[in-house]
Formats: C-alpha cells, structure tokens, sequence
C-alpha cells in the first residue's frame, strides 16, 4: 500500500470540493470496510482519500411521509434495525443483516455499501501483493488484460449478465433488496445534486467492466431514497450461500409482493449472487401478475427469472439454485401477505 | 431535492483544505501547537498523522503513519496484542474491538478514523483483578480451545448482549457468526452468552 | 492412580478470556524491525533478475534479502528431513518467497515488498492437478493380513466404489509469524510451532549455529492442527535478517502467503472393496489409495494405518501411492490420514449394511476387534463396541426407519441419522521433567509439550493437583520452549499420554522426597508450608520417563532434539483410541441446504484426564468433520498453479451458526498397557469418522451416495 493523504471534511459540499481539488487518485472512504480490504490487497491504489464520516447530518433514516429515506452514513446495522424498517419493509432488514458480520454492519454504511466491488476470486487474489502473490489477467482490475474466470474455475462467477470480458458477480445483498423496491440514490457532485434509479445506478460488464458505476467522478452517494409500498410487508430477502452465515450468496432473491387473497396483484423480484448486477426479474414478475402463488407457479417464475441464463464450467447449478431461491422467497413473502 | 439543502451553503471548513502532501494532513488534524507538528519525527515513514483518541479509557494521542490500521495501532504501537490478527482482511473476527461501544473489525478500521473516538479492547473489560461476566462465562463453559480468537469472540459477545442480539441460540449464534473459531468452541461460546444475557435479563 | 479425574475449568483459561496469553507475534521487543516476504508469482521456474532499487527507495526500508544472502544448504544429516530452503533462485511452487523487505515499520515492509517486482525464467510446463501429464506415481509397501484375494473370491456381498477427499487447509486463526532476537552471539526465536525442538535444528543447521546458541519460544499456539508441527520456511528468513542488522525482526505472513507455504492435506482417492460371507461378516477389504504430493515431499500415504484396526477384518489387502506434482510440500493436518480413510471406508461400510439390509450400527457390532491383524496381536484397548452402543442409546438411533429418504418433517425437509466409526494410533514420547514445589507457595514444572488448544497444560495440572499438595493457582507449567526441557513435536495425539505419565511419576518422586526430608515428622499444611516450617526453600525432582518399549536410547535421541515416537504397535500389543459419531442431518426440500443439528459422538480415549478440555476437543473435532464433509477444500486453476480461493471468506470454514447441539461422551476406562495413567490420545480420534457419519446421514435422508468431499448444494440439487 502506498501512502496517501487523508482528509476529513464535515461537510458534504466541502467533501465534494476536497476530491475535486485533490484530482486524480482521489477517492472517498466511509467505513472503509471495501475500499481499505481492497487497498491491502493492492488493488485499489487512492492518492487521497477524503473520509466522509466526518460530515455531519449525513446519517439520518427517516420512514415518516411517502418514501424511506436513508441517508448515505448510516450504518448499515442501523437501518437493519430501525423499527419501521423491520416491521414494513422485511426484504430491506434481512438484505441488511444477512450481509457481512455485526462488526463489518457497524463499519460499513447503506451509501457505501451500493459501491461494493466484485468477490471474483480472480479480481481479489490476482494483483500480486503481497497479501496474496498470485497474478491473474482481469479486466475489471487492468483494462484489456483479459478474463482469467473465463476458462477457470467459475463456481462462483454470474450466469446473467456477463460477456465476453467479464462474469463476475455483483455482491451485494442491500443493492438487490432496493432494486426489487425502485429505489433511487441522492447524488452530490461538483456541479450539484441529482438522482438516479438504483438500477441506474450500475453497469453492466460489456467491454468496460472496469466501469461499475454510472457515479461521474466527485460524484458521491448522499441517501438512498424507498417509495413506499405496502408489498414491502410482504417480502422477504431470501438468500443461500455455502454456509449459514458470513458468506457472499450463491444466489439469493429479494421479493416483495402485492396480493388480492391468494392472487399475485403485483410482484417486484430481484436477483443477487447470481448476476453482473444487482438484477430485476421482470419476466419472472410479468408471469405471477394475476396469477394465484403456488408451489407450481412459484417455480415457474424462478424458472423465468433465468430463462436467459448462460453458464460456464461449473457455475451451471446456479441457475436452478437461483430458480429455486427465487421460488422459495415467494413462498416466504406471501406467507407474510396471509399473516 | 428540498433534502439536499443541508449539504449545501457549509462552508469549508479548515480541514477540507487539500495540500496533497504530508504537510497537508498535519495541518489539517493536528491542532495548532501540537509538539509532533513542531518536531515531526527524524525519519519519516509514509505520511503521518497526529491523532487523539482514547483506549480503555485512557487519552492516547499518538502519531500514526496514515495506513496503519486500528489493530496494528494498538498491537504495534500501543503493545495492546490482546486483539488479534487473523485474516487482516475482515473474514475472521479475532481482532473485533469496540468503538464508541460499538464491536467493529479493527483490522478494517483505519486508526485515522478513531481520532476523537472511544476504543476498548480486551484489555480494557475486567476491572482489575474481577473479570468482566462474559470473561468468567466464557470459563465455566470452555469456551475456547487454544485462546486465540478468544479476545475477539469476547468483544463480539458482550456487544451481542449489548445489542439485544442474544435472545435465543439461533439468534447468538447468528450474530456471533462473524468470529470463526478454528478450535470449534462454539457451543461453548453460546452457551456462555445465554448464561451472561440470562443474567441480565433476571 | 487410575480413580476418573475431576471436572475442572481449563488451566490457562484465565490469561486466555483477559486477552494476557502470548502467542507468537505478541512478545514485546524493544527496538524491533517488521519484515515482510515477497511472493513467487510463478508456478515454477527461476528468478531471471530481482532489483530491490524500488523498494530501497521506500522511505523505512533499510534492507531486502535475497538468495544472495543465505549460506547454501547445511549437508544431510542421516534420518533428519532437511531444513526448510530459505530463499532460492529455483522456484518450485506459486508464492515461494524471493526475497524478504525488512523496514521501520509494518507498512513501510508492505510497500517495500509491493515494490518488487522479479522477472523470472518459467518452466516450460508445470503440473498443478493429479489428473495432469508430468505425474509421477511412486507407490508405497502395501499394508496386508492375511489373504484379501481368496478371502474376497469367496464373499457372498460384496461393495465396491471410489472415494474422494479434497486437498484442504488447517487454518488455524493465529497466522504464522516469526519474532527473531539476535543478542551477544544468542538467538531466541519467538514463533508458535507444535515443535519447538524442530525449529531449533533447522535455524541452527540453516545458520550453522551450535544448540547453545538458539533458544525457540512457542509457550501458546493459536492453533496447530499439524500446520505447524514441520520447520516453518520463513523462520531462517526472519533469523537471518535480524543477524544481518543486528535488531529484533518480526515477520506476520499474511493469509495468502500461509495458503501457499504452509503444509496442506493433499487431495486423496479411495477405492475400497469390501465382502462378506453368508453370515452377513465383513471377511475381506481391498483398498486403493493415492494422494498428491510435492515433488520432493515426504508427508507419508498411511492410509492403511486406522482402517485395519475397527473391525477385525482378517484379510486385508492395501496399497497406496504418491503422485508427485509441482506443489508446495503437503503434511499432517488433524487426523491426516485417518479422517479420509475412514470416511471413505466408514461410507462403504453404510453402503454395504444396505446391500444386506442391516441396520448399520447392527452391523458394526457383529465386528469386535480385538486383535491388530496387520501385525498380529492384542489390541491393548477397544471400546468401540460400547461407544456405538453408548452413542446409539444417546441418539435414539431405535427410532430410526431404516429405509433411506423415509424420514421428513412437516415442511418437507428430508431427515437423516448416520453412523460411522473411528480409530487414530496411540503413539508415545519419552519426556525428561523437573518438578519444583517451593516454600513461597510457588510451584513449576517443566516438560516437553506444546499448548495449541488441546488442553494439555490442563491434563498435566489435573496430574499435579491431584498428587500434590500444592496451590493450583500459583502452579507454572513451563511446556514449548527449547530452554525449560528438552522438546518433542506435539502431535499425532501423544502429546497427553507422553506428560501425564512422567508428570504423575515426578510427583511421586517429589512426595517421596518429602516423605524423606520430614523424616517421619508430621508437620501441618500443603507441600509449600511443609518447606517453609522445615526452613527449605524448594524441593526439586527430575524424571526421565520413556514410554513402552522405551530406554535410554530414546531419551539421549529426545536430548539431542530428535524424534523418538513409539507405537501405535508395541512390541507385543498395538494401542488405538476409538469412536463412534451418530449424526442428524436435514436436507431442506428447495434449495437443498444441508444443516447438521445434532451430533452425538462417543469415544474410548482411556482414561479421560481433563474431562472439560476433553469435551471441547471432541466438540472441536466434530466441527472439522463438518468443514471437511460440507464446507473445506482448497481450489487450484491448473492454467495457473497455486491457490485460488486463499483467505477465509473463500476456504469456507464452519461459523457458530452452523453449529448445533454436539453431545460428548467418554467410555472412561484406562488402557491397562499404554502408561500408568491408562490414557490414549484424542485430539485426531475426535474428528475421525465424523465425515462418514455425514456422508451416511445425507444417504439416509435423500438416498444419494456421496463420494466426493466437500458434499456441496449442486450435489444435492
């Protein structure tokens, strides 16, 4: 790791202005708990960093009104926990703390954690320092080196999404769960503020996946914005992963529902560990509207939600993992609807 | 956008005045007057930082080279090796403290960031001679094998019942599943919170 | 002597939960340099050229080592592995070290290793898979009784299948690290090592010192599991660097590194075929084994060491072979050869009481062993019988429908209950103790032994504090460090019963001081106010004890720092602890998680000497059955060498959730010929067989036969 200059403004315009003036190589941290693990790895390689926490008034939740709002530094274990948050909006709580450990809960930040870079085996373990020595050609790190997943071992690695530069999956939980619920992200940059859909807000690999994110440079993530639904009360996020706890998904579903009695009115179902991005199901939801949720229909929406799956060597069982995930979250979600 | 307006019209503050060089983050956090801004050290390593902070309840101002990070902080620097590295990348949880009360990864933790904070350590949880009751749980049941994630796991545990997290086995066992104990301990380490939050709750 | 032992917390408990226990890298030096190792980023080849001018120039360097700087190899020593290389121009293996940055500071070492960059000649062609071209095959003398083919021709069932074992990791959560001290011509090393004595020999024969001049610290150990039982590669490194500057070094390898030159369980295959007679008696096994191995290695293919011993089986036929790869050196981790062996052979065992539709504790049970068929003698001790009697009467296995798939709950999850057994070779080691009690109320003993965990500091108190008059908590057990005693490698499960002997026989010796001093005298209180009133500062006892079979030969090879193990076959019996593991698995009906609610494991370990510690080891090895059947194995790209998935997010090791009730329970009963004590070892008997038992349970809840560890959610989808 290189050395770097380390500022820490209280403001988020001052912030903004810090990284503008600072240029090239800077970069912010939150809770630091992605960018510094992947400084170590000497991946990430900032000038200067502009540490946010310091700004004040930048960690609210607010749930009054027509929408949540969460603002960018709030501890993801926080919002995990708000009362609201867990009582209305299930599939957001459990996104939240089926993620990480309480300790990296308690670091880590809902705005940071929209930002989160890729665990391809091949990205982490490939940049030669010293924590690791291997060295793997990757595109997302050293632009046109080439994809070393691609051909190895790819248990890990997307079935949706990827091209012919890249197939590393997406991992976060909490981008997944906002999707599936249209949320939107406050951004402040140098020339103002703006927002965009969380959808938006990443890209997939193409040709450039070293671009994750459609944030312009001094662009940074302010709060995280939910319309309300009353299907939040009604979801789940659903998640299998190689252990019980403390792992990235083999696939997981955030799913959230509004029901007419037995009868699917309207359903949001979005995809993680399984994709280049975090990942809307459409077809999938497009299958259930109006339809009753039965075990059979059930799985013909998670069938639906990989119809345009393509697997590698090994990473084939996802799609049907992925199916069955997909299945047994609406299981959960509309067992809620019933309660 | 109304929510914006707060971020807005703050003016800049002294600390936000970007140097970009070792200068730049001395003036930026160490207060006028400081001694390690008057005599910075004779053989300079990296860039350095000034930074307060408090440990176990003691003030503890101390200069830091910029990349150190909380564990290394407190096991090179400060000679507090009762938190432990594992993994030094966040996956394991020996070196879990806590700040502002809070359990954290200090592995993950840059030092910079505990300027102006609380940090506690293993150290710092018995009072004197009379263990904390997490300690002394974690005896009665043998919960550790060769001690090493230990200080960790005991972190993590009381911040377990701090947090109201230790409602049930599958609810510690959920929240405590951020400490890998290589040894296998676990049931003894839920069964010692059970009995600590038990406790608490009679 | 032989009465049970006392339930009684853990000896060094205490300095464990307040975070005071030093472990390798917590030994506080005053003016230390931090070193860190440069990787090889090549499977194999050798270094073209190597400027160390980038990292000169990180501000804090003040030296990098390279080949250059290391004396060539010391000559053979005959019966002695060789030390580990240092830093060689030939790399052999995907993060050998290059070179070594010493620096001001920790991340001034980072940068300055980051900062070089070698160019290198690679080998035309490496070989990082058995399956690859470049193998070489090198079979072992094959384990046999009686005789498997005539036996086998006349069975009436039988099973036959391949087995499979992943290469593995141990992953102890203390990383290998290195503090090393040059002062006045003396070397002390700081490092947590299962041997103490073998680091000694290699730093001395890597530095041409005498054996006066090193001393080798490991008094706690964050964790053994065999990782650490060898000579570590990077102790000459961080030796030599603090004889070159004349400061203390330290050097913390990070997980990465530690993936890449630590020892590993190598990959293992199994083919097992197994008859039995008209009777339904298992008669005759015919059993394949291989494993990769290193190029230059010699972690041994016993496979054939625990499987012979469980049931008696009069005719066995074993093979077993080395095939040799471009790898770092794989070695002994927990129960090395044993677990996989009895996996695979436990699991034919399940598949062949089917085949006979026999329930499978049943037909363990038509099996008593009692004599060792390999080498033709008693067994000194067998209690597996009654730990699967004890087992299956804790678990309610009579509950159990023996039609696989035929047991679910209400929401569909598929239950099952397996069985399966295990047996690990009672080994022991002499050990020369000192045994002080002073009149200040203080008492030290001194052995050879490492704590990694296990609880043998607590064995040895619980020997003490029984025999001996004295204040338990002003008690010093002075184990794992070269200047206290001479030191063995602790491992293999021999740690306990080559201490508790010679413990139990120096407080004998130390009362019949007493006894002698006090001549006839009766004089009030513990052994401390005794001294005190007889106004004799101390009284100090040595002892030399060697294990069966054993004599002074042994205890001059143990002086010298030399191996001196014996057993598991004595010279007119052979010694093995035992154990049954009853397992519940539940197989959820969507997404096909495997979950392991229930464990019931019962073991004959003789007599049980630390009841507490002896719980959690089992507890513990239970949980490493569950990683290896259902989480660990280590990944390589063969395009590339290496290990791919080298850090504890990606090596997938059990975590508390994971975890459900394991219940522990002990036969209890001394073995009347091992030692004095009648205690057999139990820290690698513990997860032996436990794999098995999940194999057998996830048959019994699904109907599929799992071959090939680690059982994962595609397997079962």
């Amino acid at each position: 790791m290189r050395p770097f200059t380390y500022a820490r403004p209280e403001s988020a315009v001052a912030a903004v202005q810090a990284f503008t003036a600072a240029g090239a190589g800077a970069r912010y941290i939150a809770g630091g708990t992605s960018l510094y693990d992947l400084m170590k790895l000497d991946i990430e390689k900032p000038q200067h960093l502009i540490d946010v926490t310091a700004i004040r008034g930048l960690d609210g939740i607010e749930t009054n009104g027509e929408r949540l709002r969460f603002e960018a530094l709030a501890p993801m274990s926080a919002v995990a926990t708000d009362k609201v948050v867990l009582r209305d909006y299930p599939v957001l709580a459990e996104a939240l703390w089926k993620a990480a450990s309480q300790q990296l809960r308690n670091m880590a930040t809902v705005g940071g954690n929209l930002l989160q870079r890729t665990r391809c085996l091949y990205f982490r373990n490939g940049a030669g320092g010293t924590s690791v020595g291997n060295t793997y050609p990757c595109n997302k790190r050293e632009p046109g080196s080439g994809c070393a997943a691609i051909g190895g071992l790819d248990r890990g690695q997307a079935v949706l999404g990827q091209s012919p530069s890249c197939t590393a999956v997406s991992p976060g939980d909490w981008p997944v769960s906002l999707v599936a619920l249209d949320a939107y992200v406050e951004v402040l940059g140098a020339s103002g503020t703006r927002s965009i859909p969380i959808a938006e807000l990443y890209r997939l690999p193409g040709s450039t996946p070293n671009l994750e994110f459609t944030l312009q440079p001094g662009e940074m993530i302010t709060a995280i914005v939910v319309p309300k639904t009353k299907a939040g009360r009604h979801s789940t996020y659903h998640k299998i992963r190689d252990r019980e706890s403390y792992a990235f998904a083999l696939a997981s579903a955030a799913v959230a529902l509004e029901m007419d009695g037995d009868t699917v009115t309207r359903a949001r179902i979005a995809l993680g560990g399984v994709a280049t991005k975090p990942w809307r199901a459409t077809a999938a939801e497009a299958l259930l509207a109006g339809k009753p949720l039965t075990p059979a229909t059930a799985l013909a929406a998670g069938r639906a939600a990989f119809a345009d799956a393509k697997a590698g060597k090994q990473n084939g069982f996802k799609i049907e993992l992925g199916a069955r995930t997909v299945a047994d979250a609406l299981t959960i979600a509309a067992a809620r609807n019933r309660s | 956008m109304a929510n914006m307006d707060h971020l807005l019209g703050v003016p800049l503050t002294r600390r936000t005045a970007l140097g970009g060089t070792a200068a730049f983050t001395a003036s930026t956090l160490i207060s006028e007057g400081d001694p390690a801004v008057a005599a910075p050290a004779a053989k300079p390593v990296g860039v350095r930082l000034a930074i307060r902070t408090t440990v176990n309840g003691k003030a503890v101002p101390v200069e830091i080279d910029v990349r150190t990070s909380l564990l290394d902080l407190l096991r090179e620097q400060l000679h507090l090796t009762g938190a432990k590295k594992g993994c030094d990348h966040g996956q394991c949880g020996a070196c879990t403290v806590h700040v502002d009360g809070r359990r954290v990864a200090s592995c993950l933790t840059l030092a910079a960031k505990v300027d102006g904070r609380a940090v506690t350590t293993i150290e710092g949880l018995a009072d004197g001679e009379t263990l904390h009751p997490m300690q002394q749980a974690f005896i009665d049941h043998d919960a550790l094998q060769c001690g090493y994630c230990t200080p960790g796991q005991i972190m993590a545990a009381v911040a377990c019942v701090r947090e109201g997290n230790a409602t049930s086995k599958d609810r510690i066992r959920e929240y405590m599943s951020g400490n890998i104990c290589r040894c296998g301990a676990y049931v003894g380490i839920v069964a010692a919170i059970e009995q600590v939050a038990g406790r608490e709750k009679s | 002597m032989t009465a049970p032992f006392p339930n009684r917390p853990r000896a060094d408990a205490r300095e464990k939960v307040m975070g005071a226990a030093r472990y390798g890298a917590d030994h506080q030096v005053a003016g230390l340099l931090y070193a860190m190792q440069v990787p090889a980023t090549i499977a194999k080849g050798r270094i073209a050229s190597l400027s160390v001018d980038a990292a000169m120039q990180v501000p804090g360097v003040i030296r990098v080592l390279t080949a250059t700087d290391f004396l060539p190899p010391p000559p053979a020593t005959p019966g002695a592995p060789p030390p580990p290389a240092t830093l060689t121009a030939y790399i052999a293996y995907r993060g050998q070290p290059v070179a070594l940055v010493v620096a001001e500071t920790l991340e001034a070492a980072i940068e300055g290793a980051e900062a070089i960059h070698p160019t290198y000649t690679t080998a035309p062609a490496f070989t990082s898979l058995i399956e690859q071209p470049g193998v070489v095959r090198e079979a072992v003398k094959p384990v046999t009784a009686g005789d498997a083919t005539r036996a086998m021709a006349r069975a009436v069932t039988r099973h036959k299948a391949d087995y499979v074992s992943p290469p593995q990791h141990h992953n102890p959560i203390e990383m290998l690290s290195t503090t090393a001290v040059w002062e006045n011509g003396q070397l002390t090393i700081y490092e947590s090592t299962q041997s103490s004595s073998n680091t000694k020999g290699a730093v001395m024969r890597n530095m041409r010192l005498t054996p006066e001049q090193v001393t080798v610290k490991s008094p706690q150990i964050g964790g053994g599991f065999g990782q650490r039982g060898g000579a570590q590669r990077q102790t000459a490194l961080v030796a030599r660097a603090a004889m070159l500057l004349g400061r203390p070094v330290k050097l913390v390898l990070p997980r990465g590194q530690i993936f890449h030159n630590a020892t590993f369980r190598p990959m293992n295959r199994h083919r097992i075929e197994i008859g039995a007679d008209a009777s339904g008696k298992m008669i005759a096994v015919r059993y394949d084994a291989d494993q990769q191995q290193s190029r230059e290695g010699q972690f041994p293919p016993d496979y054939h060491e625990s499987v012979p011993m469980l049931y008696g089986i009069e005719n066995y036929h074993g093979t077993a072979a080395n095939l040799r790869i471009d790898t770092q050196a794989p070695g002994y981790m927990r129960s090395p050869t044993p677990h996989p062996s009895c996996f695979a052979f436990e699991s034919a065992v399940d598949e062949l009481a089917l085949k006979l539709g026999v329930d499978p504790v049943a037909f363990r049970l038509r099996h008593r062993a009692t004599t060792d068929p390999i080498h033709g003698q008693k067994l000194s001790s067998c209690y597996l019988s009654e730990c699967l009697t004890e087992g299956a009467r804790r678990f309610g296995w009579e509950r159990r429908s023996l039609q696989p798939g035929s047991m679910t709950l209400p929401d569909g999850t598929q239950v099952g209950w397996g069985v399966a057994s295990g047996a690990y070779p009672g080994s022991a080691h002499p050990n020369i103790v000192t045994l002080r009690v002073n009149a200040d109320g203080t008492t030290r003993f001194a052995a050879a032994g490492h704590e990694m965990g296990q609880g043998i500091r607590s064995t040895i108190e619980q020997v003490l504090v029984r025999e001996l008059a004295i204040d338990p908590l002003k008690l010093e057990i002075a184990i794992g460090d070269t200047s206290v005693a001479p030191q063995h490698t602790t491992a293999g499960s021999w740690g306990t019963a080559s201490v508790v002997p010679a413990a139990a026989e120096a407080a004998a010796k130390l009362n019949a001081a007493m006894a002698e001093l006090l001549a006839g005298r009766q004089v009030a209180g513990n052994l401390h106010r005794q001294l005190a009133t007889v106004r004799r500062p101390s009284l100090q006892v040595e002892v030399e004890h060697v294990a069966v079979d054993q004599g002074p030969k042994d205890l001059a090879t143990l002086r010298k720092g030399g191996m001196a193990l014996v057993g598991p076959d004595y010279s007119t019996f052979t010694t093995y602890s035992y154990i049954a593991h009853f397992v519940e698995v539940h197989v959820e009906p969507g997404t096909r998680r495997v979950r392991v609610p229930r464990v019931v494991s019962i073991a004959d370990c003789g007599r049980v000497i630390s009841p507490r510690t002896a719980e959690s080891q089992v507890r513990g090895g239970v949980i490493w059955g569950i990683g290896a059947a259902l989480r660990e194995a280590t990944e390589v790209d063969p395009r590339y060498g290496g290990w791919l998935n080298n850090d504890l997010a990606d090596y997938v090791v059990p975590v508390n959730a994971d975890i459900g009730s394991i219940d522990v329970g002990f036969i209890d009963r001394p073995d009347p010929l091992i030692n004095a004590l009648g205690a057999k070892g139990l820290g690698e008997v513990a997860m032996t067989g436990c794999a098995g038992a999940i194999a057998n349970a996830i048959h019994h809840a699904t109907g599929k036969r799992l071959r090939e560890m680690p059982f994962r959610i595609e397997d079962l989808l």
